[in-house]
């Protein structure tokens, strides 16, 4: 019975298809993982820079950088895009397409110039599919974005920022919240506002004791100079913090990918188990009918 | 950072953290010179510019080149925050090269433009000398 065998076919390529899916989750488990290192190794120079900023404050220094003053009247804004290479990973990256072409659509409306670029294949593709116009496309970031070529764009918006050509950067990514939420999101990085000048200086005041203790462990010597520091601190915070970017995208991948290939192997589990249903249903009542019909010719020569 | 023996020195790289080691004395790039730092000296931050770190300890000294960034010396260790952290024969020349070209070509209009310009030109040079 044809039945019969194209269900055993049906079958048979379902369980491959279980094969690969199951095989795909356990590598996007094995580069969630490394992509998670990573991105935990990153935060000790974040650390260190933040120290470097506070202690800066502490100084009494100004801190006044090109990169953290907005631009009066917002001509120009730049987007990036960062999606993955690859699909297969759920709603990963047509979730992110989806904010930043939102807010280009915004960002239309009070701006007339400014370059879109985007970072990984399928972005790239759903922006030509969209028909949105694309300045620059990168497809060279995988799971593991190296800091050099991420270091090669910032600097490059660096300089726009700082010679007027860009007056406001946004980046849309999926942001990595906890390993259970990552969100879609779009942020401005230029103006810059990832440093953060805090409040203890005044709240180290209130207290006289605290504040020689403070005075006593924090009295650093600037060389070159406090402000010769704060022109180097700023753009490479600004490079530590679109590195970052980079990272929350490539670790919310892997685990988009893990969850969207952990639920195909599910669904394929329950469709073989329909399958097989179905198949023994079929040759069962195919002996029946044969049986039928043998004792059927039984009784006809009997 | 304690006046024990040695120094405890730790380069961190935006990426990771690159090397985590004790020596006897180390000499940095500064933005505008170099600076030897000998244990229990007291604390700074600096800028550090392009060039060779030296680690001197245990008879040898060692050699690595730094991409910029900053030092910042604490009462426990000399942290060194740069971006890159190469030995000399893992720097790439013709990518330096390309850069020092490709800086050359900048006409710069404003100060800022001057001192980007400045460093980027700064940082192939380096390379270059120090690249095997």
């Amino acid at each position: 019975m044809a039945n019969i065998r194209q269900l055993d076919k049906r079958r048979k390529s379902v369980r491959n298809i279980r094969k690969i899916t199951r095989t795909m989750e356990l590598i996007a488990t094995a580069r969630f993982k490394k992509a998670m290192d990573r991105a935990a190794a990153a935060t000790d120079y974040t650390k260190r820079i933040t120290q470097i900023v506070q202690d800066l404050a502490k100084s009494g220094t100004d801190v006044s950088h090109p990169l953290l003053q907005a631009h009066d009247e917002v001509k120009a804004v730049d987007m990036l895009v960062l999606t993955a290479n690859r699909g297969l990973c759920g709603g990963y990256n047509g979730s992110v397409v989806r904010v930043a072409v939102q807010r280009r659509n915004e960002i239309k409306e009070q701006a007339e110039a400014g370059q879109t670029s985007v970072s990984g294949k399928r972005g790239i593709a759903a922006f030509r599919f969209a028909g949105v116009p694309v300045e620059k496309t990168y497809s060279e970031f995988e799971d593991q974005p190296s800091f050099d070529a991420v270091a090669r764009i910032a600097d490059e918006l660096i300089t726009r920022y700082i010679t007027g050509e860009v007056d406001r950067v946004d980046v849309a990514y999926t942001k990595f919240v906890s390993s259970s939420k990552q969100i879609p999101v779009v942020e401005t990085l230029l103006p810059f506002a990832g440093i953060e000048v805090p409040a203890s200086s005044t709240a180290s005041n209130s207290s006289d004791k605290t504040n020689t203790e403070k005075k006593l462990r924090d009295d650093y010597e600037f060389l070159p100079s406090a402000a010769g520091i704060l022109e180097e601190v700023v753009p490479a915070s600004f490079r530590a913090r679109l590195f970052k970017c980079f990272l929350d995208a490539a670790v919310s991948e892997q685990i988009a990918r893990m969850v969207a290939m952990k639920s195909a192997t599910e669904n394929a589990g329950d469709l073989i188990k329909s399958l097989s249903r179905t198949f023994n249903r079929a040759r069962q009542s195919k002996i029946t009918q044969e049986i039928m019909e043998i004792i059927g010719g039984v009784e006809a020569l009997g | 950072m304690s006046s024990g023996t040695g120094v405890h020195c730790v380069v961190v790289t935006p990426e990771k953290t690159e090397l985590d080691t004790h020596c006897d004395s180390l000499i940095l790039p500064l933005f505008d010179g170099e600076l030897g730092i000998l244990p229990g000296r007291s604390p700074m931050v600096g800028r550090l510019g392009f060039g060779l770190m030296k680690l001197k300890g245990a008879g040898k000294v060692e050699e690595w080149f730094v991409d910029g960034g900053f030092v910042q010396v604490t009462r426990e260790a000399v942290y060194i925050l740069t971006d890159r952290l190469l030995k000399p024969n893992q720097i790439d020349r013709a990518t330096a090269e390309a850069d020092l070209k490709k800086a050359s070509e900048i006409r710069p209009a404003t100060p800022e433009a001057f001192a980007l310009r400045d460093r980027a030109l700064a940082q192939a040079r380096a390379k270059l000398r120090v690249g095997t």
